[in-house]
């Protein structure tokens, strides 16, 4: 099952004569360089897209640059003032809260939807669309816009609250108690691609497993937790990494919800919102810069530490 | 597995491939012929680069000719006219050649700087206040003093907003006022007369809100909150102190705490909505807006912006001066701001066509025939006459009350330090924090004044 099991049995074919293994060789060098000749349209856009301006980036991070003068250069004083950035604190606080409450939330209810779905239902491709669709969606701009709406004082949310007899005038947005919920809550819905993942990932679990263990007579339960959670495992970390990296990332929402401001009261300040106000609205891109290596780090090192964890609970059929 | 079986496909297709490379001759010339054609690709690519940059390096030449390119953000109505008016400006001088790059305010001022940055800024830049100081005192305007722009017309105190570091930097382009705008029809429901806005004090206009609140129900307020950079700039004003000072800021914690218990006090007595209400309707686009929609009598709003409400919400705005500590319309401290600038790039390669341009734009009739008040009442006090028929009623009273209140202003503000742009983000944050009841009017005062100072500096 795993990538890395079967590559590793590829490489132990050995050339066995010192002939055979100059011709490998030759033949090898040969195909590398046809190899990056095809690799060669991505490579361009590797280093002029990515690495170019990731090697930029690192050095204006060194730098106080107002975007308008020549930066000038200030060694570490962008990463000393981040130590006392309280704001910059605060944004981190909100970005950890809101990668580990919606990731895990959003990882759950696309696995339960994913089961619902495999039970090979009529109409299973309607479905799966439908679910899908928020996740094609949930990023942009006219949704954020929606969701505004949806949770604002007067909103479809308090409307519907108040049929029910409630004295519904929260703002859902713009009360600093609640915007970070509602934003967790529209993230959680965006559950489409990790779902599709899921389900096919469901699909390739061989039904005998199932069948041996009803005729020892395990119970759903027993199943789920026994056969489905461990064969299921290598996509639940696929989907947990991506999902963590997403989340980090996440910008659209909480800049249109709050209108750039990462409002009400900093509550929906993203540590990327916070980043683009130092960069662009108070022309500090020498500290953004900083920041956004900051942020490399910290996905970086969240990032080990889940493959050092997943030796423990991800489970590879081979 | 589907990965799996991917995986395998991928593998076996691969393997198939390469059987098919060592096959030789066949293979090889095929290997050749692509990678003369990929040589013949790159090469197009990077004449085709080389062909864009010779493109933007065309500009002036000595026969007065000039390529310009003028950024601005604005409205629908803006975009036509400014569009217009470049083409009549090509119409008379056939050997200048204007782009416009029209934008939203949101998204320009990213655009501007990056383009700044990137030393392909327009010539002719629409600038406002909050920025200038920004670009400005970082040498990225051009002195338009010593361009050559004629200001000699234009009324007073409407020329020094412009001005940074001694530098005129940029020209107004329409005088703009903070005002009140009342609803006559929310006022009539409550049976109520409009407030006499030549007397009333803070206070007041409180007591006129709550009344309204309470006269017409149904979840109508009196007033949206009227708590922005304007009014607390002509709070501490009235209170002899000013925003910013030269390079610095112009008050201290102790200055803004009445400020901040002015709001709480608002709000207890129901003039303006919950706190809830009030942040929702900071990030409300005009046409939503609570007086737009008859869900508050009084809001306030720039001068310039009169004649949008006025469509937007179908009615005739009343337009009212903010209020005073004295109850003394004279003594209120009002000003003319710059609705916005018109500034020039320090690395524009014409800087006389582009100078040219800005002077015709703010000084000749035919420009103002075309723009009107848009942009707010031109400075130049010729240009205003010779418009005012044309105006519609909206703009007309505007304009009317601009001359009014001549003898109620007292001296400019000067235009926001580098990082002051950032003032009024920071003042809603802590107005929200003060209004939940999440902080003291005192801590809040002192954490704003020192945030941003740190931003001032930074």
């Amino acid at each position: 099952m795993s990538a890395i099991s079967e590559l590793s049995h590829i490489k132990v074919t050995k050339a066995k004569s010192p002939e055979e293994r100059l011709a490998r060789r030759k033949e090898a060098t040969r195909d590398n360089k046809a190899g990056y000749l095809f690799l060669l349209p991505w490579l361009v856009g590797l280093v002029v897209i990515t690495i170019g301006p990731m090697i930029a980036s690192l050095y204006l991070s060194f730098t106080n640059y107002s975007l308008i003068q020549a930066p000038e250069w200030t060694g570490l004083a962008n990463y000393a003032r981040m130590l006392d950035d309280a704001r910059l604190h605060h944004s981190l606080k909100v970005t950890f809260i809101y990668v580990f409450v919606s990731v895990p939330l959003q990882l759950i209810l696309a696995l339960g939807i994913a089961l619902l779905l495999d039970k090979g239902m009529r109409g299973l491709a309607l479905y799966r669309s439908i679910f899908y669709l928020p996740s094609m969606l949930g990023g942009s701009v006219a949704i954020a816009l929606l969701w505004r709406q949806m949770f604002g004082t007067d909103g479809i949310v308090n409307q519907i609250l108040r049929l029910f007899g409630l004295e519904a005038t929260t703002g859902w947005i713009s009360d600093p108690k609640y915007a970070l919920g509602t934003i967790i809550l529209l993230h959680i819905w965006t559950f489409g691609s990790p779902m599709v993942i899921f389900l096919a990932g469901l699909r390739q679990i061989p039904g005998m497993y199932y069948e041996a263990a009803s005729v020892d007579g395990a119970t759903r339960w027993v199943r789920f937790t026994q056969i489905t959670l461990p064969l299921l495992s290598p996509i639940i970390f696929f989907n947990l990494v991506l999902q963590i990296i997403g989340a980090f990332q996440s910008f659209t929402q909480a800049f249109v919800v709050s209108n750039g401001t990462g409002g009400p009261s900093d509550s929906t300040l993203f540590y990327t919102l916070y980043l683009y106000q130092r960069g662009f609205g108070q022309f500090q891109m020498g500290y953004a810069a900083a920041m956004a290596w900051l942020l490399v780090v910290i996905v970086g090192v969240l990032t080990a530490i889940n493959f050092f964890a997943s030796k423990y609970w991800v489970f590879y059929d081979d | 597995m589907t990965l799996d079986s991917t995986r395998n496909l991928t593998y076996s297709l691969g393997k198939r491939f390469h059987n098919q490379w060592r096959k030789g001759n066949a293979m090889a010339v095929t290997r050749r012929q692509f990678l003369i054609g990929g040589g013949v690709a790159v090469a197009a690519m990077t004449t085709g680069l080389a062909a864009c940059g010779s493109n933007s390096e065309s500009g002036g030449s000595a026969d007065g000719s000039a390529d310009l390119q003028f950024a601005w953000w604005g409205n629908e109505v803006r975009n036509k006219n400014t569009d217009a008016a470049i083409a009549a400006y090509m119409k008379a001088n056939p050997n200048v050649k204007i782009s416009g790059q029209p934008g939203e305010f949101a998204t320009y001022w990213d655009k501007l700087a990056t383009q700044t940055a990137g030393n392909t800024a327009p010539d002719i830049i629409q600038m406002d206040m909050a920025y200038i100081a920004e670009y400005g005192s970082r040498g990225a305007l051009l002195d338009l003093g010593e361009g050559g722009a004629d200001v000699s017309k234009f009324a007073e105190g409407t020329v020094d907003s412009g001005k940074i570091d001694g530098k005129l930097v940029g020209l107004n382009a329409g005088i703009n006022t903070p005002t009140i705008l009342a609803n006559p029809a929310v006022f009539e429901k409550a049976k109520m007369d409009l407030p006499d806005d030549t007397t009333w004090t803070w206070d007041q206009a409180k007591e006129v809100g709550a009344e309204l609140t309470s006269k017409v129900g149904g979840g109508v307020f009196g007033m949206s909150s009227i708590f922005n950079d304007a009014t607390l700039s002509a709070f501490l004003r009235q209170h002899g102190k000013e925003l910013f000072v030269d390079k610095g800021l112009g008050f201290e914690a102790a200055d803004v705490v009445p400020w901040f218990e002015m709001q709480v006090a608002y709000e207890k007595a129901k003039a303006i909505p919950s706190a809830a209400a009030v942040s929702e309707e900071a990030n409300k686009p005009l046409d939503q807006s609570g007086l737009v929609t008859s869900k508050a009598g009084m809001a306030m709003f720039w001068s310039n912006q009169v004649e949008a409400v006025n469509a937007a919400s179908g009615g005739e705005m009343a337009i009212l001066r903010y209020p005073s500590i004295a109850g003394k319309a004279t003594e209120r401290k009002a000003w003319y701001k710059a609705g916005q600038l018109f500034s020039v790039s320090a690395r524009t390669k014409n800087p006389d066509a582009s100078v040219a341009f800005v002077n015709w734009l703010v000084n000749s009739p035919e420009a103002a025939a075309i723009n009107l008040a848009e942009r707010g009442i031109p400075a130049n006090t010729e240009i205003a006459a010779s418009i005012q028929s044309k105006l519609s009623p909206a703009q007309k009273s505007v304009a009317k009350f601009i001359a009014d209140i001549k003898p109620e202003l007292a001296e400019t503000p000067i235009a926001p330090p580098p990082g002051g742009g950032t003032l009024a983000a920071v003042m809603t944050r802590y107005q929200t924090d003060v209004l939940f009841g999440r902080t003291s009017p005192a801590d809040a005062a002192t954490k704003f004044v020192d945030e941003l100072k740190s931003n001032l500096t930074g």
